[in-house]
């Protein structure tokens, strides 16, 4: 239920390669961790899955999955936060994949609007405007949008770089809920740690799919080394 | 010379279409600069002005064809400024620039040539019977429809301006959002052109916007506001310019620039007072017992 399968994916800006020849399914109701280092097409293979960058080449093949039902975090998201709205209503931008843009909020979304807010921690911070937000506060923010997306697919892209040890807990127990829910959950991380902890499968990228499969099979110092190699070769190759 | 009657009805009407305006162009002005498009509402009231002139060779001082004009106008000069940043070879603004300023001097050659200087004069800074009653109806069209359009689409402007990657990642693109907003400013503008004029009527849509900021931090508090604002600011423009017999538009752009002045000296949030602790060292100061 649920599988997203690539097929030979490359993806890229340009003659620029940043994912080459993927191919491999991202099991439904499973949490798939990619690792990998940096400029190793990670974010842009995640972007990809949400369907908001076309395949140069190969197939995703989301199944039933629209579009309008992936919940996707990039890492950074763009978010305007000196546009004057408080977090109730930013949180509440969740709902759009449901209500469309004219359908009013009913009692049953407000409750759900209560509640993701207070299953981030932000509850009692309702009217407050985005803008006066610490970086923390607002991540939970942007956490307590994807709950009210209710997504099957969920999509995160370094959820937990630059918060402190706190909100990592708190946010990384929102996750674990998401996995007992048996939601799709693809997350890019560069904490190990994390990756072991919540992957049920890794993904180790370098541009190609170095590894793919259950995480304790996957996650080896000899992938990771081989992931370090193949990258060194791509870069070598860009420069010439 | 207007027998002083007219001249009592005219003002009324002005002042009337400015209370009009003001429900439709503040609101669009908030949206404007919390989307950091605070120089777009110039932008297009110079880039309009071509199409209302070819409008008014065509048709005279007809509001109905000055608004299709216009509405064509701003079309065609927000599509090409779309097109050309999306080239990527130049930022929005600079687009901007480039477009909007020639619309703007091909408007003033067009009415400077074919329909004089006191046609060109009425249109640039507005002319104190230019509001009649045609003038009042579209004046309260635009707002009417203005106040629609946002209460319909409220959730997508919003979208749109905070996130529109969110937008776009749920396959929803928001450019039609962009469009109808440029259209309703469009609108807002040339149904104060005639009493105001093409380049002060944008002031009563963008300054009391900016003196909103100073009063309340939500959207729909701003948005009141800057109305407020924005009426009180045409009424005195409208009174004090038949008074001294001169034209209402800079008057009006001048005592909403007052206003804003007030605002930013008194405005609770970060006015120059409360920015000094003005506010809090009153509210801490001891009760008498």
């Amino acid at each position: 239920m649920g599988a997203i399968t690539l097929t030979d994916v490359t993806l890229g800006y340009g003659a620029q390669i940043a994912v080459a020849g993927v191919s491999g399914i991202f099991a439904g109701g499973a949490t798939t961790v990619i690792v990998g280092p940096n400029g190793s097409g990670k974010s842009t293979l995640l972007k990809a899955l949400a369907g908001a960058q076309p395949p140069q080449a190969g197939a995703i093949d989301r199944g039933e999955l629209t579009r309008r039902r992936i919940a996707y975090l990039p890492q950074d998201p763009g978010v305007d936060r000196r546009f004057p709205i408080n977090v109730a209503d930013f949180v509440a931008l969740g709902f759009e994949r449901r209500l469309g843009l004219f359908g009013g909020m009913g009692a049953a979304e407000r409750a759900e609007l209560a509640a993701a807010i207070a299953a981030v921690g932000l509850d009692g911070l309702e009217q407050r405007p985005i803008d006066a937000l610490s970086g923390g506060q607002f991540q939970r923010a942007l956490f307590a949008r994807v709950i009210a997306e209710d997504a099957p697919l969920i999509l995160l892209d370094e959820p937990f770089a630059a918060q402190d040890a706190r909100t990592t807990a708190d946010l990384l127990r929102v996750i674990q809920r998401w996995r007992s829910e048996r939601r799709t959950l693809v997350i890019v991380l560069h904490d190990l740690a994390l990756a072991r902890t919540l992957g049920d499968e890794t993904l180790v990228m370098a541009r190609e799919a170095v590894a793919w499969g259950p995480t304790d099979a996957v996650l080896t110092p000899g992938h990771l080394q081989r992931a370090h190699d193949v990258s060194e070769r791509w870069l070598v190759e860009d420069a010439a | 010379m207007i027998a002083p009657e007219a001249a009592l009805i005219a003002v009324r009407s002005a002042a009337a279409g400015g209370v009009a305006l003001a429900f439709g162009g503040a609101p669009l002005g908030v949206l404007l600069i919390a989307r950091r498009m605070s120089l777009s509402g110039d932008a297009l009231s110079h880039g309009i002005l071509p199409g209302a002139a070819i409008a008014y060779l065509l048709a005279g001082p007809n509001p109905w064809a000055l608004t299709l004009g216009a509405l064509v106008a701003a079309l065609g000069v927000t599509g090409l400024s779309s097109l050309l940043a999306r080239s990527r070879r130049l930022p929005e603004d600079a687009a901007f620039a480039v477009i909007y300023l020639s619309a703007l001097a091909s408007g003033v050659l067009l009415l400077a040539h074919h329909a004089g200087p006191e046609a060109l004069e009425a249109m640039l800074f507005g002319s104190p019977a230019g509001l009649d009653r045609n003038g009042l109806l579209l004046a309260a069209g635009a707002a009417t429809a203005t106040l629609l359009a946002l209460a319909l689409f409220i959730r997508g402007f919003v979208a749109e301006s905070v996130d529109p990657g969110f937008l776009r990642a749920g396959g929803r693109g928001g450019g039609w959002l962009h469009v109808l907003l440029m259209m309703l400013v469009a609108l807002n503008l040339v149904a104060g052109f005639r009493a105001f004029g093409a380049l002060m009527t944008v002031g009563l849509m963008m300054i009391p916007a900016a003196s909103a900021r100073f009063w309340a931090r939500g959207y729909a508090g701003q948005a009141a506001t800057a109305i407020v604002i924005s009426a009180a600011s045409s009424t005195m423009g409208v009174l004090i310019a038949a008074r001294a017999g001169v034209e209402p538009g800079a008057v009006m752009a001048l005592c909403a620039a007052s206003l804003f002045l007030v605002s930013g000296l008194l405005g609770p949030q970060g006015g120059l007072l409360s920015a000094f602790g003005l506010r809090t060292r009153l509210a801490g100061r001891p009760r008498a017992s």
